[in-house]
């Protein structure tokens, strides 16, 4: 019984590990950091796994499960040094249609959104992965309101660092 | 926004890039040791418990009532005693009930809110014990300058004596820093528990907090 709900896990986590990578991605800097996270993210989701009933889908409960650990577990500090710079030959695949002005603003973004405090580097994470604000809402437990003015403060501080 | 828009484009773009794990590593991953804070809050507080619990209760042999007795505080002691005995009962309950009550599929701040509860239960049986402690010590010490044949001999000597305001000084000087060395103790786990373990959750909670005021 507990080898298959270790292997069903394990599978599942398998598929959707993505998840995780990206959340190791704007929370850590460099491979050994990225990897702790993710070790301590797969332990906690196996320890939550037990409860996870299937009513919600395996994505959905594991972005908070990661999102948890990340922001509230995780005992290193997940904030990475605000002057390291987002390496992107090591993690992406380098893209054929390459335009420099824009790559160089997106290298600029990532930089700005590493200075970010842990909730608003949350906020930010949930946008990117178009949820909706009700989820945000529900994930950090504030409200919805409060989740909206926030993503707008964090849009006009994001504005502010790649503007001085 | 323009700027974050572009930076949701990228996002996509590579979300599939990212160098797999194998199954063979996440199984190997699952069977090691979580190093969360909750794991710590857990071990810290359960050395606290032992260590207060032994602080609380003192060795009760024959003599230690015949002393008490001769002082008259043996009813007082007792009583103290079964109010201890309840106290812990209490708050191991408690601790064991913030405890279970973690979960990390809570949103983030009910989540961070029950870890400081839990760490909370702790600090106040710490505080309860540091108190009854202090409150004890004074007891039996003033019970025995004035039941205590050779005390009070000793005190009277001493008041007779011209430097007796130094001899004085020197006593709760003394006192004072026992007293002074072992809350230092204390304040040095609570620091550590806070600073080292805590703080970047408390940061985080305070925040969530601020966004919702």
């Amino acid at each position: 019984m507990s080898q298959d709900l270790e292997q069903s896990f394990v599978k599942q986590l398998k598929d959707n590990q993505n998840i995780i990578h990206k959340i190791c991605r704007l929370y850590t800097s460099g491979e050994d950091a990225h990897k702790d996270l993710f070790q301590e993210i797969t332990i906690q989701l196996w320890k939550a796994y037990p409860k996870f009933r299937g009513d919600s889908k395996f994505t959905t409960w594991a972005y908070r499960v990661a999102l948890n650990t990340a922001i509230t577990l995780y005992r290193k500090s997940t904030r990475s040094i605000s002057t390291t710079e987002f390496d992107n030959s090591k993690h992406f695949i380098k893209q054929e249609d390459y335009n420099f002005e824009e790559e160089e603003q997106i290298k600029l973004m990532y930089k700005a959104v590493y200075q970010l405090n842990d909730i608003e580097k949350a906020l930010v994470f949930m946008y990117l992965e178009d949820k909706d604000y009700e989820e945000i809402s529900e994930t950090l437990g504030i409200s919805e309101v409060n989740a909206r003015v926030k993503m707008n403060r964090i849009k006009g501080k994001l504005k502010k660092i790649l503007n001085p | 926004m323009e700027e974050l828009d572009l930076l949701k484009k990228d996002w996509k773009k590579n979300e599939n890039s990212f160098k797999q794990i194998s199954e063979n590593e996440i199984y190997k991953m699952i069977h090691q040791n979580s190093s969360s804070v909750v794991k710590w809050i857990l071990i810290i507080g359960i050395i606290e418990f032992a260590l207060m619990t032994t602080l609380g209760f003192f060795t009760a042999d024959d003599n230690y009532f015949v002393m008490l007795k001769k002082y008259h505080i043996d009813t007082f002691m007792s009583i103290l005693t079964i109010l201890n005995y309840v106290v812990v009962i209490s708050f191991i309950f408690l601790f064991y009930r913030n405890f279970k009550t973690i979960s990390t599929t809570d949103s983030a701040r009910k989540l961070m809110k029950n870890i400081l509860k839990t760490r909370k239960t702790v600090q106040f049986y710490v505080w309860y014990n540091l108190g009854m402690f202090a409150m004890i010590f004074f007891v039996v010490l003033l019970s025995t300058c004035y039941y205590d044949e050779r005390m009070s001999t000793m005190l009277h000597d001493i008041g007779e004596k011209d430097n007796a305001i130094w001899i004085w000084t020197v006593i709760i000087g003394l006192t004072l820093g026992m007293f002074a060395a072992m809350f230092a103790i204390f304040w040095l786990f609570y620091r550590l528990v806070y600073g080292f373990l805590l703080r970047k959750l408390h940061k985080n909670y305070q925040e969530l907090k601020k966004i919702d005021l």
